[in-house]
């Protein structure tokens, strides 16, 4: 499937040989390494202000109170520490509930797709199932709220339920704290299940048409081709796409906590990105905000590069 | 052997009918949202508070859109979000590609080590005052740079294009070589041309970010208002309408009385809105849409 | 490179200063850049008069607007007006309510500002973050003279301390009274509102002596009278708890205590404040809820719904009763009215517990800690402050309150202003307004409350003749039934504010421990009262003593202490107005 790699120039000494003979390679890729490093890497030397009492007023940030680890230790002792330790579990929570059911869906999707043969009648599906990706997580948060709400004020999904006897009393999805989960993870698998086919039905594709004939004539029938044809051969995507969700299991996503969260199911709801808005910068509390940022990015690397190294031992496509 | 077949086919009718059935209602429970906002849209406002607008609206109005159409501020925003879209697109895709060129060959010795740089940026963020800083320092605040300067390369795109250049035959790129071409020259002239169908897939994922997003222009430009987008004009106007009661003076008794017919509700200025804002990116998706099966595939290496 | 930044930023101050000096000897100083920790004096560009602003010296200023007002359009009237007769072109930047925080958190970072800067609520965060040139200099009788004579009289009030020193920073923008206060028509603050039609229908019960029982009982009789209203479902009480509008729940006990609105705390006679949220008071309001709730009395959506959602079920006409202030559901108002609703608009009542007197109206205060400034980016403070201060010409005033006289209102022979029926359906039209009035700048700017030199009011919603010229038939019939003239008469009538009155915007430090205590108390409150409140009866106990035990978790003293400092602070400073 992939091309062999190739010999890498093992010699050391020639090491300047082979810059020579790549600077073509080196000058289409470094500047644009030293943008990056600009816009992505020097930023990090704000991460000071989590080490001191940042206050905007003083300009010169040898003049700011420096105050070691104490912010760290306010963010996560006390009053502040439940909350946020509350709050990394539900960003965890709904995030991991988020990935599964937005995988298995874009999975099953997928194969059930490929199934379809009617080119036409499969375009159609593929293009309203994709529609919803285009809009901006504000507005599918109206839409949520909306459909979500008690059918006196038209929330369709209620309605719909009670039209078909599935339940006599309308369900408040929005003010009782476990549904909460479900509903972020199932706004997400509205917005993208979709769009998130695309790559899988991309991979199916790529499939060797001989593969599903040599299983039929072993007399495999519709699902063992899907079970051990289909799915072996878009494992590679699968697994890659897995390895990287993992790095940004603590990116819940904002807006639909922020726009669907309320007392009622704030002890679900709240994310670590909506403590660091109100807590952080709203209130001038620039350090704590930082440090929440040093934590996510820490628990990210950790967990990326766990993952990375598992799937390499495990003979899985690596991403890097 | 033939009862073989035919139960087969038996169960072919079923397995289509019972998927085509879901794949539907599916499809019914994805666009039926939309309908229902466009409904709203056309709908008069203080109807609509009354309920029960599903797919057709009961009392025509167009004043919603009248209200999003006057704001003049608009259409600048409107051309703004369109060309930040388009130069986001471009720079993004040609940046990303070359670097995406270079790291796809195997041999470059910086492969690995810009690889992991690129791909840890995917799992770090300096944060929002600290990024505000930087873009202070190199006097990009208030500029239409802002919009695409940071932007030019994302790693999970990045990633996607490496990925397909590798399943290119080397033998296209070692015979180019033969012919004595320059890397850049392979890049420009056989690279890039193979690649169309997943820079094509590409290319709507970043003009969805760069077309949905508002908190670049609130964040930085938001002084300047010949360089607010769509997003952020919307939703201003949204907050406004939210208001409309209140006058100036925090009183509004002598207000509305001008009957039924002028007033907008919140909510069908909300839904004008979402049609305003969805209507041009979900027309820019047919013209990319036949590369989509074929343009994507995301690999890495074998451990 | 930042101090260095900072030095270029005070040179040019201090260029630009005495450039303004118009030849007179003023002995400039920098307001230098606060990074070097002291705290230099300001001396005065003594004497010096304001540029006169003329369209032959036409200038450009950058206005910071917090406001869910829209821009002006570019074809606006008033904005060529402007420019044609003062020469300034203003480039607005407006920032909706819900988003200033956080930008104001990243533009004190960021440390450069437009020329003025319009916040609400804010002001002691822009000063203390040093965004705010001190204006005391500009306010003499010989320099900005309708500045002066506006802050003349709460000079105490107004200046504050942000580690430089009392100064003034910023004018409000609300409620300082010139003339009679004659917008006592319109009431717009807190109550507990009900539906005209339930009155009506229960034969226009006495509203004096309200308590929370009786207003419950009315809302109930009719609910079981009506329970549909125009096919939808009636719904007796509606919490408002939408974003930003949280002291729709939490505010309620203090009012029912009979005590006006001081935030999160109750002050009492010897002027000591102490939060109420989890006391008997604040108690016996929500276990009511609660049973109200469980007679099914309360919206179920009350705690999930958005603010558009309220303001929509407001608009239906099936809602007969919630606890809002009046500002707040202006949008639901009018629609109904427009919709010829007019029985479904509210009136407020004023429940309290034990008999007490109740204060929900009050003295209308200037909120001190909101209003409009000049940045230390402004690289002609003269011209920003010359254009305020002209703003608060009475012309100007009547030109941004009540428009353009013969177009948007007309002067009768006894002087009066008066509008037509199309000049006032012109002023709630959005296209309109963003056409033919600079809401956005008004909203900010200082005014000149209460009545003009003429006796008109400062405008047409304070305006008595209007007022009444507006009343529907309904309307009319109504006060003629409980026999009053205006809305205000339905509320109690406000006495002498207390010295330190309103505690409310009492400025919590950034960063400080009571600004976090107050933080944590509303995010407790907003965690447990929804529950408390939806719980069967028999839970409530239970959940209310979760909730106290948060609140005891919570360093409550810190924002009692920060409060009450403040109050005896005011107490000493304000004592003589």
């Amino acid at each position: 499937m992939r091309a062999k790699t190739l010999a890498l120039p093992k010699n050391r000494r020639n090491i300047w040989g082979t810059i020579i003979s790549q600077r073509e390679l080196i000058i289409m890729s470094v500047p644009l390494l030293l943008y990056k490093i600009l816009f992505s890497y020097v930023p990090i030397t704000g991460w000071t202000m989590a080490f001191q009492n940042f206050k905007p007023a003083i300009r010169n940030t040898f003049d700011q109170q420096w105050v070691g680890f104490d912010n760290f230790v306010k963010l996560f002792t006390g009053i502040n520490g439940e909350r946020f330790i509350r709050d990394i579990r539900n960003t965890l929570a709904q995030s991991i509930l988020t990935l599964v059911v937005g995988y298995l869906g874009a999975i099953v999707l997928s194969l059930l797709l490929n199934e379809v043969k009617n080119i036409g009648f499969k375009s159609i599906i593929q293009n309203i199932t994709y529609m919803p990706h285009f809009l901006s997580w504000i507005i599918v948060a109206g839409l949520v709220s909306s459909a979500l709400a008690l059918p006196s004020s038209g929330g369709i999904v209620n309605i719909v339920l009670m039209k078909l006897h599935i339940i006599n009393e309308p369900v408040q999805f929005l003010s009782n704290p476990d549904y909460f989960w479900g509903v972020v993870a199932g706004s997400h698998l509205w917005k993208e299940l979709g769009w998130n086919t695309i790559i899988y039905l991309a991979a199916m594709t790529a499939i060797d048409p001989a593969l599903y004939e040599a299983a039929e004539i072993d007399g495999a029938n519709r699902y063992h081709k899907m079970w051990n044809v289909t799915l072996p051969s878009i494992k590679p995507t699968i697994v890659i796409l897995l390895i990287m969700s993992i790095g940004w299991i603590l990116e819940a996503g904002f807006e639909i906590q922020y726009f669907l969260g309320n007392g009622l199911v704030i002890e679900k709801a709240e994310t670590i990105d909506i403590f660091v808005l109100n807590y952080g910068i709203k209130m001038g509390n620039y350090s704590l905000a930082t440090v929440a940022g040093i934590f996510k990015t820490g628990v990210s690397i950790i967990l990326i590069a766990g993952a990375n190294f598992i799937a390499g031992r495990l003979g899985e496509e690596k991403l890097i | 052997m033939k009862i073989g077949k035919k139960n087969l086919s038996a169960e072919n009718v079923i397995f289509t009918t019972l998927n085509s059935t879901f794949l539907i209602l599916l499809s019914v429970a994805m666009i039926y949202p939309m309908l229902n906002t466009l409904a709203i849209s056309f709908n008069e406002g203080m109807d609509t508070v009354r309920g029960g607008i599903y797919l057709w609206p009961r009392i025509f109005s167009l004043q919603n859109y009248r209200v999003v159409f006057h704001m003049d501020t608009i259409y600048g925003a409107f051309m703004i979000s369109v060309l930040k879209t388009i130069v986001i697109v471009i720079t993004n895709l040609f940046f990303t590609s070359m670097l995406a060129y270079a790291l796809s060959r195997r041999e470059f010795i910086f492969r690995k080590s810009i690889t992991v740089l690129f791909v840890m940026t995917m799992y770090f963020n300096a944060g929002l005052i600290p990024n505000y800083m930087l873009i202070r320092d190199l006097h990009m605040i208030n500029t239409f740079t802002v919009y695409w300067l940071p932007n030019i390369i994302s790693a999970f795109n990045l990633i996607v294009i490496r990925t397909y250049i590798r399943s290119i035959p080397e033998s296209f790129i070692e015979s180019a070589k033969i012919d004595g071409a320059r890397e850049f020259r392979i890049f420009l002239q056989i690279i890039l041309p193979l690649c169309v169908p997943t820079l094509a897939t590409i290319a709507l994922f970043v003009a969805v970010g760069s077309w949905n997003s508002w908190f670049d222009t609130f964040l930085y430009n938001s002084a300047k208002q010949s360089l607010s987008t769509l997003q952020y004009e919307l939703q201003k106007l949204l907050a406004s309408a939210m208001n409309a009661g209140n006058t100036s003076a925090g009183v509004g008794a002598a207000a509305a009385q001008s009957g039924a017919g002028n007033v907008t509700t919140p909510q069908s200025i909300r839904a004008a809105i979402t049609i305003v804002v969805a209507v041009p990116i979900l027309l820019v998706y047919p013209f990319l849409q036949r590369y989509f099966v074929n343009g994507l595939a995301l690999g890495g290496v074998k451990g | 490179m930042k101090r260095f930044a900072s030095l270029v930023l005070a040179a040019a101050i201090a260029v630009a200063m005495s450039a303004c000096g118009n030849g007179s000897d003023s002995a400039t100083s920098t307001q230098s850049a606060a990074s070097t920790g002291s705290a230099p004096s300001t001396t005065a560009s003594s004497g010096s008069s304001l540029p006169v602003l003329s369209p032959d010296n036409p200038v450009e200023l950058s206005i910071w607007i917090t406001t869910s007002q829209q821009a002006p359009s570019a074809d606006n009237k008033l904005t060529k007006m402007l420019k044609d007769k003062l020469g300034v072109t203003l480039n607005y930047e407006i920032i909706t309510p819900d988003n200033q925080d956080q930008k104001i958190g990243v533009m004190l970072a960021g440390g450069e500002y437009p020329d003025i800067i319009g916040s609400t609520d804010q002001n002691a965060r822009l000063v203390t973050g040093g965004a705010y040139i001190p204006l005391d200099d500009y306010l003499k009788p010989e320099a900005a003279g309708a500045l002066y004579e506006h802050v003349k009289p709460y000079w105490n009030k107004i200046a504050y301390d942000g580690g430089q020193g009392k100064h003034i920073y910023q004018i409000p923008n609300y409620n300082r009274f010139y003339g009679d206060i004659v917008g006592g028509v319109n009431y717009s603050a807190s109550g507990f509102w009900i539906q005209k039609a339930v009155l009506a229908d229960q034969g226009y019960p006495d509203l004096s002596n309200m308590t929370i029982e009786k207003y419950f009982k009315m809302l109930e009789d009719y609910k079981n009278k009506y329970p549909k209203i125009d096919g939808q479902d009636t719904i007796a009480f509606e919490i408002l708890c939408a974003q930003g509008r949280e002291w729709g729940l939490t505010n309620p006990p203090e009012y029912l205590a009979g005590a006006p609105n001081n935030g999160g705390v109750i002050v009492d006679e010897n002027n000591v404040a102490a939060v109420f949220a989890d006391k008997d008071v604040a108690k016996r309001y929500y276990k009511y809820l609660n049973e109200m709730n469980a007679k099914g009395m309360v919206d179920k959506e009350s705690f999930t719904q958005t603010l558009d959602q309220y303001l929509a079920k407001l608009a239906t006409g099936r809602v007969l009763g919630m606890y809002d202030q009046r500002w707040s559901y202006g949008n639901a108002h009018d629609a109904l009215v427009a919709a010829n609703k007019v029985e479904r608009t509210y009136v407020a009542t004023m429940p309290t517990f034990d008999g007490k007197a109740p204060y929900y109206a009050d003295r209308d205060v200037m909120n001190i800690n909101q209003g409009v400034g000049v940045s230390v980016s402004c690289k002609k403070p003269e011209v920003a402050i010359a254009f305020i201060n002209t703003m608060m010409n009475e012309d100007w005033q009547k030109i941004l309150a009540w428009g353009v006289e013969g177009e948007d209102y007309q002067k009768g022979a006894d002087g009066k202003f008066t509008r037509n029926e199309q000049q006032r359906a012109n002023s709630t039209d959005l296209i309109w307004r963003s056409s033919n009035r600079l809401m956005a700048l008004t909203d900010i700017m200082p005014k000149h409350n209460g009545t003009y030199s003429d006796g008109n009011a400062y405008s047409p919603e304070d305006q008595p003749e209007e007022f009444f010229a507006t009343l529907k038939q309904y309307d009319q019939d109504f006060l003629t039934k409980y026999n009053k003239k205006t809305w205000r008469d339905f509320n109690n009538q406000p006495p002498e504010n207390p010295v330190y009155y309103p505690a409310w915007n009492i400025a919590l430090p950034d960063g400080s421990d009571a600004q976090m205590a107050d933080k944590q108390l509303k995010d407790t409150a907003l965690q447990f009262l929804p529950k408390a409140i939806m719980a069967s009866p028999d839970k409530f106990e239970s959940i209310w003593s979760e909730y106290t035990t948060a609140i005891g978790k919570i360093n409550v003293k810190s924002y009692e202490d920060a409060i009450n400092a403040g109050i005896q602070d005011r107490i000493k400073n304000w004592a003589t107005k």
